[in-house]
């Protein structure tokens, strides 16, 4: 099986999106099984991660520069090296084996996107600060940051295709479908929500299962009392060499998309480096 | 395997906890139908010696075991509706209650938790060591319910409740209690740690702290006792009707005014303590 996680990003000298993707691929390689732990980057200049240490790590890299910020996972399907991927977005940590998510999407889906998250307490995200748009315009509640979906497929590719025409004509795609509530801009999320409605697929693409599970840490959203600009500001990141993660008083073995990308330290990329070194 | 309850009464000068374990005991053993011991210590046992009581508690309680009365000492503002009056109490050593409980298998509860139902005895045969109360469920509603009541801090774990709590007597409880010790030894530590108010100790929040530690640090959801239906202590328990039922005012807004409700084949938590204590003659009527 082909299988593999991909990895999009359009790094420049404001960014960390180069080391941020790294961390995500040393993660991967430290946790997932042999087979299930192929990992592609995407990326606009090679020479970013030239002072990696252990680009080995990437199994793939592709210098492609057709498109900036997060507009590049748009074309995920073409980029993709592998005839089964996962996509995903670069500020994310894996903390155990998710192979066996895979081994379901393989078997059982053409494309699957996430549609739910938790808090770092393990609390079904309910708050909806960050997503008034899906709300008010009733779109399918659906996350991008891990999307699986089968190269070949002419399902995967009739839905990619809409979500890049929506990302190319954001005002004419909100004009019509985000009329109650048009957001600031039209993000890969948005754009995956308004083409799985279109297209009538959100049943198909998104039906409810137990994973993927993925912690998102924004701070609005994280069933406190009180408003929260960022987590940090009220709970710790507690990293160890083992490289478990605490968040506040919760272990995490959810995938955890962390948001600030300060949290992925020089520190960090050391531990992983070192357990990546001792597995392999 | 020997099942039982067990209870803890320390009085002091504004509460006869021993006169609110009886009742306790007696709805406990009419509705569950096992034995209920006492934990006390030897001044409780004298005053209950004092006021003739002790013959009563003897035939009640299977076993009355008399430990040392606790040195540390809580001092809370309880309410009795509008009243209010600052009051010790000593709630620091449920952890013993490992050593000194004689069954294998034990119900703890508060002496202000009236058993009006058989519920419970699901839970004598669950395949889980401790079970803890998951919640605590307002009479009126979620809506007399604060964030604090669900959690031991704004951004802290799940708060269980310890007035109902179900453990098999083995090393993995042994373990649980001999941490709550520790979590109560050092309090303030893990009030840092857990950011929770360590003004006052809480047996809800050590014990939901040790249960968050022995899991791993994580969410879990094995199985729990049922949610702790209560009245605050700003509502009264008001009287007893001829049907058995319980009749309470209820403040709906904590304020002073009231509605009248009923209630009867529930378990309930009376935190009106004063209020049980007017009514004891006819609780004792219940049983």
């Amino acid at each position: 099986m082909n299988f593999g996680y991909l990895i999009v990003v359009s790094d420049k000298e404001t960014s960390n999106y180069a080391r941020l993707a790294y961390a995500l691929a040393l993660s991967i390689k430290n946790t997932q099984r042999e087979g299930y732990d192929k990992v592609a980057l995407v990326i606009n200049d090679k020479s970013r991660i030239e002072s990696f240490t252990s680009t080995w790590v990437f199994d793939h890299v592709i210098e492609w520069d057709k498109e900036t910020h997060w507009d590049g996972r748009s074309y995920m399907d073409e980029l993709t090296p592998f005839d089964y991927t996962v996509c995903l977005d670069a500020d994310m940590l894996f903390l155990r084996d998710y192979s066996h998510w895979v081994d379901y999407f393989v078997e059982n889906c053409q494309l699957y996107v996430s549609n739910k998250s938790f808090t770092y307490r393990g609390e079904p995200v309910t708050n909806d600060y960050y997503r008034k748009c899906f709300t008010a315009n009733e779109l399918p509640n659906l996350y991008s940051f891990y999307t699986f979906f089968v190269k070949d497929s002419p399902f995967a590719k009739e839905f990619f295709k809409l979500q890049r025409a929506i990302m190319k004509n954001p005002i004419e795609f909100s004009n019509n479908f985000l009329e109650k509530y048009k957001p600031k801009v039209v993000g890969t999320d948005e754009a995956f929500a308004m083409a799985a409605k279109i297209l009538d697929i959100t049943d198909e693409i998104a039906y409810p299962l137990e994973f993927p599970r993925v912690v998102h840490l924004k701070g609005m959203i994280q069933n406190w009392p009180h408003p929260a600009e960022t987590v940090s500001d009220h709970v710790g990141f507690y990293f160890d060499t083992k490289g478990k993660l605490k968040i506040g008083n919760y272990q995490q073995h959810d995938i955890v998309h962390y948001v600030e990308k300060d949290k992925v330290t020089l520190e960090t990329i050391n531990i992983l480096e070192e357990i990546a070194w001792k597995k392999n | 395997m020997k099942k039982g309850i067990v209870m803890f009464a320390h009085n002091n000068r504004q509460i006869d906890y021993v006169k609110m374990a009886i009742i306790s005991a007696k709805l406990a053993k009419k509705n569950l139908g096992v034995p209920v011991s006492l934990i006390t210590d030897p001044s409780t046992v004298e005053w209950m010696r004092e006021s003739n009581i002790f013959k009563v508690a003897s035939e009640v309680f299977e076993s009355i075991i008399i430990t040392e009365r606790p040195k540390d000492e809580n001092t809370r503002v309880i309410f009795d509706g509008t009243e209010k009056v600052a009051s010790p109490f000593k709630n620091a050593n449920r952890n013993s209650v490992w050593d000194l409980t004689p069954y294998d298998r034990t119900l703890l509860i508060d002496t202000d938790y009236f058993v009006l139902s058989n519920n419970l005895n699901e839970y004598w045969n669950v395949d889980s060591d401790i079970l803890i109360a998951e919640s605590y469920n307002d009479i009126f509603g979620q809506e007399r319910t604060g964030y604090l009541d669900r959690h031991v801090s704004e951004t802290g774990i799940k708060m269980l409740w310890a007035t109902t709590v179900m453990f098999t007597k083995n090393e993995n409880t042994k373990v649980f209690f001999d941490l709550v010790e520790h979590i109560r030894q050092n309090y303030k530590q893990f009030a840092d740690l857990f950011r929770f108010n360590s003004a006052i100790y809480r047996n809800d929040i050590a014990f939901s702290v040790a249960r968050h530690i022995m899991y791993g640090y994580e969410t879990d959801n094995d199985y729990s006792l049922p949610p702790v239906l209560s009245i605050t202590d700003k509502d009264h328990l008001y009287d007893i009707d001829n049907d058995g039922n319980l009749v309470i005012m209820i403040s709906p807004k904590l304020d002073g005014v009231y509605c009248a409700a009923k209630i009867g084949g529930n378990d309930l938590h009376v935190m009106n303590k004063q209020s049980i204590l007017r009514n004891s003659e006819k609780l004792m009527g219940l049983a």
